[in-house]
């Protein structure tokens, strides 16, 4: 079975960013979902279960901290490795985002750099 | 950037699946698409052998082959093309995004770290370490011009040594050529540069953008590259966005510098006049006013204590001064004062005021204090007269006299000439009875309101000499006359005496005239050195032989000041 990524933000750009950022492990056979909500990131979730989500903090129709909370907690998937992705200044977030499960919490704007590094960590892609 | 995969294309447009299947069904034929392995990803795998072929291509890189065996291929291909070049569009713009945001997390990291700096030194540093980390130079300087010095600095330098700071230091023609021009640029023809031994030989170009203020060129940014590939358009764009935000910051920083400067500045001139003002007002005045500094105090400010007012006088002042020229009169009375002053500080007493050749003292807190500083003064003027007479210099004679009482100290004057001043009938009482030790011939003498403020056991003795009435008071003034002061032998004598001479004191008060010389010419017989009870024998005699003044209640009466 081959590796997925899901990309979850209201803003189209950052969607696009992050896809990109991570657009050479297209190559290494990684797959890439997006969702621009929370109810939509939950569907996905559901049919495709990704190893790996990038999830923004803010949106409409359930928040990535609710997002957050059903998938670690009450879908028992907590395999799934949560990056949390917050604007700055918000940093209020990091604890209650780190309680319902979050496996790390990374600030926009983000390093494209850092995002793809963690991407293979995560992965274990070499 | 990454190959478009054909794979992702067909898993992504989740439709051309199903529509290659009915395009298929409706033209009754197959369509097979290969990956550029020759993996198949749609299709029979079978029509690879013996069916016709078109590559599928973007740039120089194929993509994917469309496999079939009837004219449908032309029109699959079509599609698949279509859907080829808005994937690749789609990834040029991402690209393109994802570089703009880079750089736009390079501006933002560093206006984040700017924000953490404040001397121009830190700045320059942190400009250059992200200068460096987001273009591909080998090193780099930054240089800011110093008003104060007329000179081009280097604050910060990183990497390779790749500038000869000590040639651009001597040959800041280089240096300056780029920071007056006042542009950003990329120097490509280096050779020149070289030649001066600026750069070393392996630099293969220069990179450089202005720091500018608002108003002036402040310096510059200046990289240097080793690599073949010349530094690009992108680069300079990034160093001049990277070199704006750091003018800003410089230029706060300096004026920052400039304000901290001039503060401290500012500190210490103020310190510098207090310190003076402090010789000439003393701080106890002002800090009795309440006022930490003497830039607090307004005219019409004023607090009444009951203090001991002092004042000192040189006997016969005029008669040595006459035997000085000016300026010796001026050294002989400072160096006077030199010795007295710290006596009066060291009793917790301040100067108010030197008037010539006598000072004014001010004791706020016990009338001891005062007494004891006096005994102090008239040991000091022994020593100083021991040294004069061996250098055969005219004896100096000093008089002190206190008084105990209410004084108003405050500043009067108008706006434009404010004084230290204090106003208080006890200033007055204080000088007169100083002028009163002329003619009792006593070196200290205090009014009795003093002397009923001191306690007890102060090892202090006293005699006391009577009343006296000063011209234009109605209130007669008890004057006593402390002993402490004189040399040992003779203080012992005057208290001996002391019982004999209190008594002469009250007969003569009593206007027993004859009893009382008597006992006065006793204790003068004993003690020859005693001029007072001469005043008061020769008075006696006088009263004896004309009669008592009408009205005479024992009081003096001093019709002069």
């Amino acid at each position: 079975m081959s590796l997925k990524i899901l990309i979850v933000d209201d803003e189209a750009h950052i969607r696009m960013l992050i896809e990109q950022s991570l657009e050479e492990l297209e190559d290494e056979g990684v797959e890439f979902y997006t969702a621009e909500n929370g109810e939509m990131a939950l569907e996905v979730i559901k049919e495709e279960t990704p190893d790996l989500i990038f999830l923004d903090v803010m949106m409409p129709k359930l928040n990535g901290m609710e997002v957050c909370r059903r998938v670690k907690q009450e879908m028992g998937l907590s395999q799934i490795y949560i990056v949390l992705l917050t604007a700055k200044g918000q940093e209020s977030d990091r604890q209650k985002g780190l309680d319902v499960g979050a496996d790390i919490y990374m600030t926009k704007p983000f390093d494209p750099e850092l995002l793809l590094e963690k991407a293979r960590d995560v992965l274990q892609l070499p | 950037m990454a190959k478009i995969s054909i794979k992702a294309i067909l898993r992504k447009e989740d439709t051309l699946r199903l529509w290659l299947d009915n395009w298929c069904t409706h033209n009754k034929t197959e369509v097979c698409i290969s990956d550029p392995s020759g993996k198949v990803v749609y299709g029979n795998p079978d029509l690879l052998h013996d069916s016709l072929s078109i590559p599928l291509i973007t740039g120089d890189a194929i993509v994917a082959r469309v496999w079939s065996k009837s004219n449908v291929l032309n029109q699959v291909w079509d599609v698949l093309n279509m859907l080829i070049t808005k994937e690749s569009e789609k990834r040029k713009l991402g690209a393109e995004v994802l570089h703009l945001y880079q750089e736009l997390n390079i501006i933002y990291g560093f206006a984040e770290s700017l924000g953490e700096a404040i001397s121009t030194q830190a700045i320059a540093e942190i400009t250059l370490a992200h200068s460096t980390n987001s273009i591909p130079a080998d090193a780099g300087i930054i240089t800011l011009w110093e008003e104060k010095e007329k000179t081009l600095a280097v604050p910060a330098v990183t990497g390779e040594q790749l500038f000869d700071l000590d040639l651009l230091a001597k040959n800041t023609s280089f240096l300056f050529q780029i920071v007056l021009n006042g542009q950003s640029g990329i120097i490509t023809d280096i050779e020149a540069i070289k030649k001066l031994g600026l750069v070393a030989p392996n630099v293969t170009n220069l990179i450089y953008a202005s720091l500018k203020g608002k108003d002036q060129i402040m310096g510059a940014i200046v990289l240097a590259g080793t690599r073949s590939e010349p530094f690009t358009a992108a680069h300079l764009k990034l160093l001049v966005t990277l070199a704006l935000q750091s003018s800003s910051a410089i230029e706060s920083a300096l004026l920052f510098e400039k304000n901290l400067t001039e503060i401290r500045m500012r500190e210490e001139a103020m310190q510098r006049i207090n310190e003076v003002i402090k010789k000439f007002v003393p701080n106890e005045f002002i800090s009795s006013l309440g006022k930490k500094n003497i830039t607090d105090v307004r005219l019409g400010d004023q607090v009444e204590k009951i203090v001991t007012v002092l004042f000192t006088d040189i006997r016969d002042f005029t008669t040595l001064s006459e035997r000085m020229s000016p300026e010796e009169n001026f050294r002989f009375v400072s160096s006077f004062n030199e010795i007295l002053g710290p006596i009066i500080r060291e009793h917790k007493g301040f100067i108010n005021q030197y008037l010539g050749d006598s000072i004014m003292a001010i004791f706020p807190n016990r009338p001891q204090d005062a007494v004891l500083a006096s005994i102090g003064m008239q040991r000091a003027v022994r020593t100083l007269n021991r040294q004069r007479k061996e250098q055969g210099l005219p004896l100096i004679n000093a008089g002190i006299g206190m008084h105990t009482g209410p004084l108003i100290m405050g500043i009067t004057g108008d706006e434009h000439r404010l004084d230290a001043a204090t106003i208080s009938d006890t200033v007055n009482t204080a000088s007169r009875i100083e002028s009163l030790t002329k003619y009792y011939q006593s070196p200290l003498l205090m009014s009795e309101d003093t002397v009923k403020r001191i306690p007890n056991n102060s090892n202090l003795a006293f005699r006391r000499l009577g009343k006296v009435l000063l011209k234009g008071k109605n209130n007669a003034l008890s004057v006593v006359e402390c002993m402490n002061g004189l040399q040992e032998s003779i203080s012992t004598k005057r208290k001996e005496n002391l019982e004999d001479f209190d008594k002469a004191m009250e007969l003569y008060q009593q206007r027993k005239f004859e009893n009382a010389i008597a006992l006065f010419n006793k204790v003068l017989d004993s003690d020859p050195e005693d001029h007072t009870v001469k005043v008061f024998l020769k008075n006696a005699e006088k009263y004896l032989n004309q009669g008592a003044p009408k009205n005479w209640n024992g009081a003096e009466e001093m019709l002069y000041k």
